[in-house]
């Protein structure tokens, strides 16, 4: 069935907004908690089935042409300044599918994670999240940089929004601001960078742009500077080096909106954005460079941060930085196909980890891995579609991420950088081995023994923290379990979750394991051709990293403690989160509270000063003036005759 | 005598007239005063009138002189009730309207 | 050196003394004695210039009665018993200038304009017209100032009312 993709595309961009406008606009709707949740999911499910049809009458249509319908929004003298509509290629259609798919699910799955949440809050978490897809749909859809920014804005405010609904919680609230702020700092640069560019090209519109560059009527003087621009906002929305501290706090928020926003859609516009304009960055191949080596940095920064987290949803979070560390490494070669297939093929089975996280906390009570154990016995069901996405996450054959990996880590190669390539592959490695360690710890092995000897999980020799300092959650004010009204949840009454929950998790595993069996079929088109020993050495790296948390988790022959006291100083590092958080408070410290309060002083006594002087006068003067008053007739003659004297001599009339 | 003699004579008492009602302090004194600024303007009238050969200007003094009286009266009636409250007749105690 | 101008001049210089004499001297009652001689001074002027019946009803009304009625309010007003009468003028700078400086405009002003040098010649007796026009042209305020007189009279006689 055919029909027109961008009505297709609209559909599925307006459907959520629609939902949120009404959410938000009808009080009662949204006082009425579930009905507003299934209001939304409703639309969600249209949305979702408007880009399916779309996708397919894009492909069907056989062109490779972008297909666009803009209308007005700012007029100019030269037609108009800003359009706002939506532009239908091939990567638009592509993620729209991700970003539908994942919306729906998580939306679904929340009716049941959030089911005892007040009412009112559910129905304000439904309008946010009806606002967050339509926002992020804004960007996918985007056809010219100025509504793209504009989308960009608003993910970035109802992300802060999500990550905030326990707005009570002080941590939440704060970890909700700091991701505000830290994306708020790249944003700064993609709005320089895209003004920059319309100063030089004259225009926003993509199709427009990239006619521009293809056909090098771009001057590439000062081109850089916009391209590092742009990456400056992809860097702070994707979570690269060093603006990668929001990511792991983020996981204040509820489970469900870190696997659509943190897995699938926000932190992917990043690698979105670089991908739509990577015919820009092509023409500055320093900055690709830039891109490639911090991609590859932060993936094994983040790789190694993830290794000794024992909150569970930590380990996901810097799972993702890491992954994403991957998208930007494929990218930066050149390859922003390999990036964007790997970006899709994370997005599903991150999602999928992270829902299962949640029906694994919902579960057990807790977030912290020490609080878990032999789940998969009684939690087989999560356990299976857990251990699908960890194998995907891994890289091994047979699962989704395998390929996608693989291509990345080709590009990267191919692309000349041998050294984020050797840094990607040892990235490789240690996703495998904590991916897995989490797997071993939570869903093998005893449990209940555990829970006694909460410090035996990972012992520290040398510091004092038993974790990482924000994310060990005491009992009853955990993150996201303590809102569990039917009795905090405890390892011996673990179980499945409802239907509501696991449907979603199944569809996800499903759709992985179709995904990585037919990419085992069929390989996806590579660009480039990768070395016979580029296959092996992956997988073979992949499993050795299973086995070694096999064997240091499952089987104890290595010891825990051992590992840990080999790799003191860096764990001691990596534990203090590489100080980049006490670094960044020490600057906000004292730059921008100095500054503030300099602000605050001149205002204080520079220009109410000012007013209060002139005040002061006024008063002083009138209190003065008074004294002309005195009561006394004669004085009122004598100010009659000078009234007379001055009347005379103003007309004229003794001149 | 022309008639510029005559002006000038009642603007000279005008103002002799008004320096005394400014500067006196006995109320009584005040009225003094306004008896020479109501006297300058007497002469003036009068002299108007009678360099112009008509009669209006003196039929006005006549009425100024009788309601000059009339205020008189009731001037020193004032000044009298006040000197009854006050036991003082200087003006400088009459403030109480003062800001 | 007519007849005119002599009186003119002396009781001009008898006026302007007069006044001045009220207006700085330090004693109430002899002010009060210099302002009767000013108001016979314009008696003499309104002499001069024809008008008799204006000047004598000055000499009645004013130096006869106003004179009397301050009299009397100084009588009542001052302690005339153990204490001179006696008053000191105050801001005497302030109005003095203002007074100057009125009588130096309005002096040039007159110096302006150009005024009559000669009285032009009487058709008849000023007085005979006078009583005509007051009883024909002004009848209105003629009445309206008899019932201001009793207005007057009333209030005066309200005002001093004894004390109850």
């Amino acid at each position: 069935m055919t029909g027109n993709p961008v009505f297709f595309a609209l559909t599925a961009l307006l459907m959520p907004a629609a939902s949120f406008l009404i959410i938000g606009a009808l009080p009662p709707l949204r006082r009425a908690g579930r009905v507003a949740a299934w209001f939304s999911s409703g639309c969600a499910l249209v949305a979702l089935v408007a880009a399916v049809l779309g996708w397919r009458a894009f492909a069907a249509a056989g062109t490779a042409e972008p297909m666009r319908a803009v209308w007005w929004w700012l007029p100019s003298v030269r037609g108009p300044l800003a359009t706002v509509g939506v532009l239908v290629d091939a990567q638009s259609t592509t993620m729209l599918l991700l970003v539908t798919l994942v919306a729906l699910l998580v939306q679904v799955y929340s009716t049941c994670y959030l089911s005892d949440e007040p009412a009112p809050s559910l129905g304000r978490y439904y309008a946010l999240q009806s606002l967050f897809a339509f926002s992020m749909m804004g960007v996918v859809l985007a056809p010219n940089l100025l509504q793209l920014f504009v989308c960009w804005e608003l993910v970035g405010v109802c992300s802060c929004l999500l990550i905030g609904y326990w707005y009570r919680k002080p941590e939440a609230a704060r970890a909700a601001l700091k991701a505000f702020w830290i994306t708020k700092a790249g944003d700064v640069g993609l709005l320089i960078g895209i003004v920059l560019l319309h100063r030089l090209t004259g225009t926003f519109d993509l199709v427009e742009l990239r006619h521009l560059a293809e056909t090098s009527q771009i001057p590439l003087a000062g081109l850089s500077i916009i391209t590092f621009c742009i990456y400056l906002g992809a860097m702070g929305k994707s979570a690269q080096f060093p603006l990668h501290v929001w990511l792991p706090d983020a996981m204040e928020g509820p489970t469900p909106v870190s696997a659509l926003i943190h897995a699938a859609t926000m932190v992917t516009a990043g690698v979105y954005l670089l991908t739509r304009t990577e015919w820009l960055f092509a023409l500055t191949p320093q900055v690709l460079a830039i891109v490639c080596w911090n991609g590859a940095f932060t993936a094994l920064l983040a790789a190694v941060l993830a290794c000794v987290q024992t909150d569970i949803k930590r380990v996901l979070a810097y799972s993702t930085v890491s992954q994403l560390g991957y998208m930007m490494a494929a990218i930066g070669a050149g390859f922003a196909g390999a990036g964007f297939l790997h970006l899709l093929t994370h997005g599903i089975f991150k999602a999928l980890l992270f829902l299962g996280a949640g029906a694994v906390i919902h579960a057990v009570g807790s977030n912290d891995v020490a609080d878990m154990g032999g789940l998969a016995r009684r939690m087989p069901q999560t356990a299976i579609v857990f251990l699908i996405g960890t194998l995907s996450l891994a890289g091994v054959p047979l699962f989704a991420g395998f390929a996608s990996k693989e291509e990345v880590l080709g590009s990267v190669l191919h692309g000349g950088f041998p050294i984020p390539f050797l840094m990607l592959l040892a990235a490789a490695f240690l996703t495998a081995f904590y991916m897995f360690r989490v797997v071993f710890l939570a869903f093998f092995g005893e449990g209940g023994a555990r829970r006694e000897a909460r410090s035996a999980s990972i012992p520290d020799p040398g510091s004092t923290h038993l974790s990482p300092p924000t994310s060990h959650p005491a009992a009853g004010d955990s993150t996201d379990t303590a809102h569990h009204g039917h009795g905090v949840g405890s390892l011996a009454h673990a179980h499945d979750a409802p239907f509501l929950m696991t449907g979603p998790l199944w569809i996800l595993a499903i759709i992985a394991m179709i995904i990585g069996v037919s990419f085992l079929v069929t390989p996806p088109h590579a660009e480039f051709e990768s070395p016979g020993w580029l296959t092996p050495a992956a997988v073979v790296v992949a499993l050795s990293g299973i086995l070694l948390a096999w064997l240091t988790y499952q089987r104890r022959t290595i010891s825990a403690d051992a590992l840990a006291r080999a790799f003191g100083p860096i764990r001691r590092a990596a534990l203090a989160r590489f100080w980049l958080d006490d670094l960044y408070l020490a600057l906000y410290r004292s730059v921008l509270l100095v500054f503030s309060r300099a602000i605050g002083w001149t205002d204080r006594y520079l220009v109410d000063g000012v007013l209060n002087v002139i005040s002061a006068w006024t008063l002083d003067g009138g209190d003065r003036l008074r004294r002309m008053q005195t009561g006394k007739v004669q004085d009122y003659v004598w100010a009659v005759g000078f009234g007379l004297l001055v009347l005379m001599a103003w007309i004229g009339v003794a001149w | 005598m022309g008639l510029q003699a005559y002006l000038t004579l009642a603007a000279v008492v005008f103002c002799i007239g008004l320096f005394g009602t400014v500067t006196r302090r006995n109320t009584i004194g005040i009225l003094l005063g306004i008896e020479l600024m109501l006297n300058a303007v007497n002469i003036n009238l009068v002299a108007f009138s009678r360099f112009r050969g008509d009669d209006t200007g003196m039929v006005f003094t006549l009425f100024a002189i009788c309601i000059t009286v009339t205020e008189v009266a009731l001037g020193l009636a004032i000044v009298i009730l006040l000197f009854r409250t006050r036991r003082s007749a200087s003006a400088d105690h009459i403030d109480w309207l003062r800001g | 050196m007519t007849l005119e101008i002599v009186a003119f001049w002396a009781f001009a210089v008898t006026l302007v003394g007069a006044g001045l004499a009220v207006v700085l001297g330090k004693n109430l009652f002899h002010s009060v004695l210099f302002l009767a001689l000013a108001l016979i001074a314009t008696a003499g002027i309104f002499l001069t210039l024809d008008a008799e019946f204006i000047a004598a009803v000055q000499v009645l009304l004013y130096a006869g009665g106003v004179i009397t009625l301050v009299v009397f309010g100084i009588v009542v007003t001052e302690r005339l018993v153990g204490e001179k009468l006696s008053h000191v003028s105050r801001h005497v700078a302030a109005g003095g200038l203002v007074a100057a400086a009125l009588a130096i405009l309005l002096l040039r002003g007159i110096s302006h304009g150009p005024l009559a040098t000669t009285k032009p010649g009487l058709a008849g007796d000023l007085t005979r017209q006078m009583g005509t026009s007051l009883l024909t042209r002004f009848t209105l305020p003629f009445e309206l100032l008899a019932v201001l007189l009793l207005i007057g009279l009333l209030g005066a006689s309200y005002f001093a009312r004894p004390e109850d």
